[in-house]
């Protein structure tokens, strides 16, 4: 019933108003109308018929929608909205945090903010505010994959059945009680390295309680071998810090200085800070057996096998050196490898001569021999203090090493073991036997992520919980403590070794957060206040390791370095540590299986790599007129390799063959950490296991024997060709040539001979298509333009912002069938160029033993005149107003002519549902001729493999501010969109009535940009003029790639500037990749060569554009 | 003499004009008979009368189909059935199970594409071009050719449309449908391009050989023997009675249609090479294409003509229609596009030299000495070497050497293609990118497959249509030519 509303009164005073002159006069209509409601007709009943057909329609009407709904079954998901009892303080749904808290690898943790949104950690960055803070290492991103990991250990286990945490609780209490009785005799500890200074503390009341327990600790790729060096040259528990970036020369003897070693992000944020060109550029000599991202940086490189290095650095050491023990002791040494001395000589007079302001730095494979010696030379280089600081390490107490555990349990004196993390049943020296010998022991007690080899020979596996879900402390390099603080509750109610080592001592207090609270009061976060800054700025103020004041003893040194080992007949192996997966513990970690190798670019697997003229040696088939052995043999497109087998002391192991350039000859490299038995989904079947040649004598062995078998094995690697066959698509110079013309790079490539081509009025080039900002620019927006630099010359390849674009972005792994078949989904990626001597033909034996490498970061290089755009039939790559070219994902169609017209090849296509299916396909042999898509994904119809539980804990690694892509649609950078309009969104909220919204410069950092340890990454606003970009586009050694194309990138990059030594037998006037341009175009870009020049193509230009250019150009010279 | 013209209403025009007139006396003076070296070759052999004509092409498709159409049938229905399962495998699971990748993300999908609906432009051009230009000859194969178009762009339609990532939305978003976002289609595409001009060619042809069909369709109808085949036929020619209006409508039609149709010849491969030419692919980045491409078509489309045609007229015993005439004009035809087709290549050559670009001159470098090698020197070989052959008379007339080059030029015409597009994209500008295409056993079957689509088209089309253009070939013989000894409506000539 309809109600009508009383007539609203006139009101008996004040004001009269009225809507009209008719109202005035108060006519009657107007007194109905403003009674009335609705309009005349409006109110009226529909009359019978006319309701009848309302019925109709109606009822039909919902018919349909109800057969729509039954034939397309479209509803929506139901979701359950559970509202908050008590809303948590500070949280936003949909909004994200920072929490500070430190990845511990070894005895060096890394200080990093953990992104946290919704109840969970999503991203890691570096802590800005620690103290020598500079960005991250790829395993540091990639380590929050491994916390969603569904294959970790996610039970604790006594004897292969599920037992309750608490019944664990029991066992450590009861194991307690009855080492408690016989103060510890037979308990045996065997942990991994840690920098935490609550385990200290416990394994100091451990040994208080338990007198007579005995504490090992194992690390099969021991990054702290260096250690036993100072101490003989300075003393126990001294401890040598690098600071590279103190230095202008550096020697490294063996050291992948920027890779395997520790601190190898601070030793390229350190790098990077000298390399600038300029008198004060650094210079980087390396004496190495492997080619390292260290040596592809170096200014000088030496290629020697792992033995020789040893003679290298007496050879400097008896230049640098005046007198004194150790240099008399090192005179018979340094004649033993002659053809380096020249090298040696010239070297040591640059340290010499930048004594103060030089370090020498030994690789942890190196024996202890070379790690004295380059004590010694640091302390002849004046280096305490100044580009090493030797500091005092507190320690928790002494510590045996593995093959004293094994002794003991095989002489049956070993109770109970218990190993807090590692995996020594795989990793262990294989002389020592170590799962076996663990059958002696009547009890092994095992803290591990994984289920793996070592959970099997323990009795107890007791879940170890992630960082992310425990409290805890680290030390970083340099000794700052850090705070583990866990962003979410256990996923599977894991163990801290804290909570067992406390159980273990029988202490009171076992929950790992007082424990934590407790050490950090000792150190000093006092109370409350103490410990909120502790954990809010990730770090304890002033806590870094204390310098110690010691002085160098040079006679113990002396006596100390011994010369080479009797050296066996045969090649020498290097068990080398894995730029992926580390030891092995990567393992399962998809995105470190995915990312490249940086110098082999090999993905999901090791290889066994040998150098060109070792491979010919062996007979490998050579690639078609050179003597360059073929061992990228593209079979159907894929590599399938041959295999080769390593056999030291009838141990053998068989991996496939890669003849990487640059290897010392008579080497093979072999990474460890691979062919896991017990593994999860991602890391079971990838590559081949190198730990049965570790012995106990170390990473370095000799007298191997490698022999052809006759099997291929399928090797997926990312980049095929590495030579820029001429194409100055990397451009580099040599210090000296940069002075003489320091914008060389804007003169090389046809950017200089672009005076023919058609021009408008104002002199940029015609184009069929204009550049969307010319032709309509109302759309280019005058408050945020966003661009991106790219500094070639501090950039070594490392790949961290390869996994930390993956993990920003939510970019799926693909597996190693798929990435064989060219299908990887980086959105980054690092190109890896060598160029070889352009001296030395092609077909000599010699022309790739030696190269120079360079690498270049690629990625969407968001062009102004995007090439994609103009092709996409339906839109869905377009140009936004704030310059980039950002693709509307739910638009694509996947005709991919996007990707086919990109001049970078930077777009990625879903080729399928990669973000639905599970990662357990690296065991698949999914590169068959019939299997296509492997044990992937099935189709609609099939099922996904993921349990529904697991795929929620796969899920939860997602970055929720981007979308997740479905198969049939093209992808790329982005240049994190997502983090840009955070900022425009916060930039707006500050900004209020103000109306200034523009985002100030370098506010904005991509991921790639944040994880970038050498700061080559630059990105930012361009219409700030604070923005650091502008500085760098107008960097002299600013250029873009394929400038020549006009596409008008938004990424350029700056040119490399290499700082070699004039004095130096192998000095090159120019680096070899620029006389392979020169020799290629014959060009040379220090001289003008505008149209019509002199060189080669001059003629070919006049020709074809001769009278396009009198009428169009108007004389505009031959830059764009 | 007028009864029978109209019955027979399929009959040539100019036969019913005997109806209009009384007999004419036979002419006096007969001119003088051209000497023999221009005396024109004769169109139908044999002085077949024009009810031979009538029994031989409608009697195909009335008595039953011999024993060996039934195999091949089946052999290519199986074909066609693979392909649609490889499709629904392709759709349903990924474009991943064909061999491409980055940075091939083309290769045999858009090779197949281009290759058929090349072979559909031997069709229109023998029907609409030949046609204005008066070429007579055309008669005897426009028919069958013109299905072949439309079978052969019905090929290619396919490839384009599933070899997108998301067929569902392609469907949905590449037709300019107003649309509340106001987002249309990106009009500076070519692949858009492609979508108008493939559908407008496909739809003209269509037309065009619907038109071209109504007379025999009721030349069927009248011969019918069955009531559905007289009601089918009946239905599709439209009520067609071959009065004077009907013919002079019908004439009239047909031209227009075939004015309409010969820009399209031209439009529709020029605009397939816009997907290549308008890309800054070295190799693709070419202005020569557009003409380049169109010679390829009407070379790889006269390839397949013969291809189909020769087999058909030994099997049904056309050699009378079909003469040995008919088959030196389309190889001629041939040798002319294939020689344009090698200038091309050639062509190609010199200027990625004299253009000065190190990255075009790569390109082509790379497609005759590159990985791809093999598929270079094919075509080359197919291309450029094997229709040479066709100078010589002899090897003209040979109808096995024949119908074994023109299979050369269709292989050739296929490696074309894919060289185009697969050695171009797997090596371009940044080295680091380059790769390598292999395709995988779905690539291959289903091209294989689309082979049986087109082959069950085509046998049906033989087995329920007269292949041969009734009565237009009537029109073309010396009956139907008043001024001719023969012609005219003259006793016991129909």
């Amino acid at each position: 019933m309809k109600t009508i509303p009383p007539p609203c009164p006139e009101p008996e005073t004040g004001r009269k108003y009225w809507r009209s002159l008719d109202h005035l006069q108060d006519k009657p209509e107007v007194r109905e109308w403003i009674e009335r409601e609705f309009p005349d007709g409006a109110s009226l009943a529909p009359d019978g018929e006319s309701r009848r057909d309302w019925m109709k329609i109606m009822s039909a009407s919902f018919l349909l929608a109800g057969m729509g709904g039954l034939a397309t079954g479209c509803r929506r998901p139901e979701e359950e909205l559970l509202p908050f009892g008590k809303q948590p303080e500070g949280y936003l749904h949909g909004g994200y945090k920072f929490f500070a808290t430190a990845v511990p690898n070894r005895d060096a943790a890394t200080a990093v903010l953990a992104k946290w949104q919704d109840g969970r950690p999503i991203k890691l960055e570096a802590n800005p505010l620690a103290p020598g803070s500079h960005g991250t290492c790829a395993c540091v991103q990639a380590a929050i994959l491994d916390l969603y990991d569904p294959d970790r250990a996610t039970r604790h286990t006594h004897k292969g059945t599920d037992v309750s945490a608490a019944k664990v609780v029991d066992a450590l209490s009861a194991l307690s009680k009855q080492f408690a009785s016989n103060s510890g005799k037979g308990l045996y500890i065997l942990a991994e390295r840690s920098s935490s200074p609550s385990r200290n503390r416990l394994q100091k009341a451990l040994k208080d309680k338990l007198g007579e327990s005995v504490w090992a600790e194992y690390e099969p790729v021991d990054l702290s071998a260096g250690r036993a060096a100072t101490a003989i040259a300075y003393g126990p528990g001294v401890r040598a810090v690098v600071k590279v970036g103190n230095a202008k020369r550096i020697l490294s003897l063996d050291a992948d200085l920027f890779g395997t070693e520790q601190g190898a992000a601070g030793a390229m944020a350190g790098y990077a800070k000298h390399r600038k060109p300029g008198d004060e550029m650094n210079r980087l000599y390396v004496v190495e057996s492997l080619l390292s991202i260290t040596g592809g940086q170096a200014d000088h490189r030496l290629r020697v096998k792992p033995s020789e290095v040893l003679a290298v650095a007496a050879q400097v050491a008896a230049a640098v050196l005046k007198g004194g023990p150790v240099a008399d002791k090192l005179r018979g040494l340094a004649a033993s490898s002659p053809a380096s001395t020249k090298w040696a000589e010239e070297c040591a007079k640059d340290l010499v001569a930048h004594a103060g302001a030089a370090v020498v730095v030994a690789g942890h494979r190196q024996p202890l021999s070379v790690h004295l010696i380059a004590a010694a030379l640091n302390e002849a280089l004046e280096a305490p203090g100044k580009t090493l600081d030797l500091v005092s390490v507190p320690s928790g107490g002494d510590a045996v090493s593995i093959p004293e555990v094994v002794s003991a349990l095989n002489a049956g004196s070993v109770d109970t073991l218990v190993i807090l993390g590692g995996n020594p049943a795989y990793n262990a020296p294989a002389d020592l036997k170590f799962a076996e010998a663990t059958k002696k022991a009547k009890n092994v007690v095992r803290l591990g992520y994984y289920e793996d080899e070592t959970a099997a020979i323990s009795n107890w596996h007791i879940a170890a919980s992630h960082f992310l879900e425990s409290w805890g402390d680290a030390r970083s390099l340099n000794g700052t403590v850090l705070p583990v603080q866990p962003l979410l509750q256990p996923l599977f109610g894991g163990l801290t070794d804290l909570e067992v080592l406390a159980r273990l001592a029988g202490l009171e207090q076992t929950s790992p957060y007082e424990l934590t609270r407790q050490t950090l009061k000792d150190l000093g976060a006092d109370g409350e206040e103490g410990w909120k800054k502790f954990l809010h700025d990730g770090f304890l103020a002033n806590s870094a390791y204390e310098t110690a004041s010691v002085s160098f003893k040079p006679g113990a040194v002396a006596a100390a370095i011994s010369g080479p080992t009797s050296k066996a007949e045969g090649f020498e192996v290097v068990l080398h540590r894995d730029s992926k997966v580390d030891d092995g513990r990567g393992l399962n970690n998809g995105w470190l299986q995915e990312m490249p190798d940086p110098i082999t670019k090999v993905t999901w697997e090791n290889v066994v790599t040998v150098s060109p003229k070792t491979a010919r040696d062996l007979g490998l088939p050579l690639e078609k007129g050179t003597q360059i052995p073929q061992d990228q043999k593209a079979h159907d497109g894929q590599y399938r390799q041959i295999t080769l087998r390593v056999t030291v002391n009838g141990v053998s192991v068989e991996g496939p063959v890669w003849v990487q350039p640059g290897l010392a000859d008579g080497v093979v490299g072999l990474a460890l950490g691979y062919g896991r038995t017990a593994v999860g989904r991602v890391g079971k079947g990838s590559g081949f296991n190198a730990y049965p040649l570790l012995t106990s004598t170390g990473p370095l062995v000799s007298g191997a024997k490698v022999e052809m078998v006759t099997k291929r094995a399928l090797v997926a690697v990312t980049q095929e060709h590495g030579l820029m066959e001429g194409r100055p698509v990397v451009r580099e110079a040599n210090l000296d040539e940069y002075k003489k013309k320091p914008d060389f790079a804007k003169n090389m490539d046809l950017d200089g001979h672009l005076s023919y081509v058609p021009r408008n009025p104002d002199g940029s080039i015609k184009n069929i298509y204009q550049s969307p900002y010319k032709a309509n620019p109302w759309t280019k927006s005058d408050i945020n333009q966003w661009a991106m630099v790219v500094d070639l010359g501090t950039c070594t390849g490392c790949s961290a912002c390869v996994v930390a674009c993956q993990a920003e972005n939510n970019i799926p792994i693909v597996g190693k069938g798929q990435v064989s078949r060219g299908r990887e989904m980086h959105w980054m990626r690092i190109d890896r160029y060598y160029s070889y001597d352009p001296n030395i033909p092609a077909s000599s034996e010699v022309a790739a033993d030696d190269p120079q490498m360079v690498v270049q970061p690629m990625l969407c290089q968001h062009c102004e005149n995007a090439p994609c755009e103009s092709v996409c039939p339906v839109n869905a790559t377009v140009h936004d107003n704030e310059g980039l070219n950002v693709m509307a994902y739910n638009r694509c169609i996947g005709t991919r002519y996007c990707s086919n017209n990109c001049p970078y090849k930077v777009r990625r296509f879903n080729f399928f549902d990669y973000n639905k299916r599970d990662n357990s396909f690296a065991d698949a042999d999914d590169h068959h001729f019939m299997d296509l898509t492997g044990p992937l994904y099935h189709g609609p119809l099939g099922k996904n493999r993921y349990a529904e539980k697991e795929w929620e804990i796969v899920k939860l690694v997602k970055n929720p501010d981007v979308s997740v892509r479905m198969r049939g649609v093209m992808e790329k950078c982005t240049f994190c969109v997502q983090r840009i309009e955070q900022a425009k969104i916060a930039v707006k909220v500050q900004a209020r009535d103000s109306g200034n919204v523009r985002v100030p410069g370098n506010m904005v950092k991509t991921a790639c940009q944040e994880a970038c340890p050498a700061g080559a990454i630059s990105f930012g606003n361009v219409l700030d003029p604070e923005a650091s970009v502008n500085a760098l586009q107008n960097d002299p050694r600013n250029y873009t790639v394929l400038g020549f194309l006009d596409n008008k990138p938004r990424v350029t990059y700056l040119a490399r500037i290499r700082n070699p030594n004039p004095a130096m037998p192998d000095y090159y006037a120019s680096p070899r990749s620029l006389q392979d341009y020169e020799r290629i175009r014959g060009e040379n870009p220090f001289e003008e060569h505008g149209h019509g020049g002199a060189h080669g193509h001059g003629d070919d230009h006049g020709k074809a554009g001769g009278s396009g250019h009198a009428a169009m150009t108007g004389g505009k010279g031959g830059q764009i | 003499m007028a009864n029978a013209a109209a019955m027979s209403a399929g009959a040539a025009p100019s036969s019913k004009k005997g109806g209009a007139h009384s007999h004419p006396a036979p002419p006096k003076i007969v001119a003088a008979a051209p000497p023999r070296e221009l005396e024109r070759y004769p169109l139908v052999l044999n002085n077949r009368p024009l009810n031979w004509i009538t029994e031989r092409i409608a009697g195909v498709c009335e008595k039953p189909m011999p024993i060996w159409w039934w195999p091949a049938f089946i052999v290519s229905f199986g074909g066609m059935m693979l392909m649609a399962g490889l499709v629904t495998y392709l759709i349903a699971t990924g474009v991943g199970v064909w061999g491409l990748n980055q940075p091939a993300a083309w290769a045999w999908d858009i090779t197949n594409f281009v290759f058929w609906i090349g072979i559909g432009h031997a069709g229109t051009l023998i029907s609409a071009v030949l046609c204005l230009l008066r070429q007579k000859w055309r008669t005897a194969i426009n028919r069958a050719a013109e299905a072949m178009t439309l079978f052969a762009v019905a090929c290619a339609g396919i490839f384009p449309v599933v070899h997108t990532g998301r067929v569902w939305m392609a469907l949905w978003w590449l037709p300019p449908i107003p649309n509340n976002m106001a987002i249309w289609p990106q009009f500076r595409s070519p692949l858009l391009w492609d979508v108008f001009a493939v559908s407008t060619y496909g739809t003209v042809s269509l037309l065009f050989w619907y038109t071209g069909l109504v007379p025999d369709l009721a030349t069927l109808r009248d011969r019918a023997t069955c009531k559905i085949k007289r009601l089918l036929y009946g239905f599709f020619s439209l009520g067609w009675t071959g009065s004077n209006r009907n013919w002079s409508n019908y004439e009239k039609a047909y031209l227009i249609l075939a004015g309409l149709s010969t820009p399209l010849v031209l439009s529709v491969h020029s605009i397939v090479s816009f997907d290549f030419a308008v890309s800054q692919v070295p190799g693709w980045h070419t202005t020569i294409f557009p003409p380049y491409f169109v010679a390829g078509a009407i070379f790889s489309g006269f390839g397949m003509v013969l291809t189909l045609m020769l087999p058909m007229r030994a099997l049904f015993h056309l050699e009378d229609i079909i003469t040995v005439k008919h088959v030196e004009l389309m190889c001629k035809v041939i040798l002319a596009t294939g020689s344009m087709v090698g200038y091309a290549y050639g062509m190609e050559f010199f200027i990625a030299w004299y253009g000065g670009s190190p990255y075009e001159l790569y390109a082509f470098k790379n497609r005759a000495f590159g990985p791809y090698w093999w598929a270079y020197w094919s075509m080359i070989t197919c291309n450029v070497i094997s229709p040479h052959l066709f100078w010589s008379k002899k090897i003209r007339t040979n109808m096995v050497l024949v119908w074994i080059i023109a299979g050369f030029v269709n292989v050739g015409m296929w490696f074309e293609r894919f060289v185009i597009i697969v050695t171009s994209i797997h090596r371009d500008y940044l080295p680091s990118s380059w790769g390598y295409f292999t395709p995988t056993w779905v690539d291959v079957f289903t091209f294989v497959g689309s082979f049986g689509l087109f082959m069950t088209l085509f046998l049906l089309f033989i087995r329920y249509l007269p292949a041969i253009a009734i009565s237009e070939v009537k029109a073309v013989t010396p009956q139907a030519d008043p001024h001719h000894p023969l012609g005219g409506a003259k006793e016991h000539h129909h």
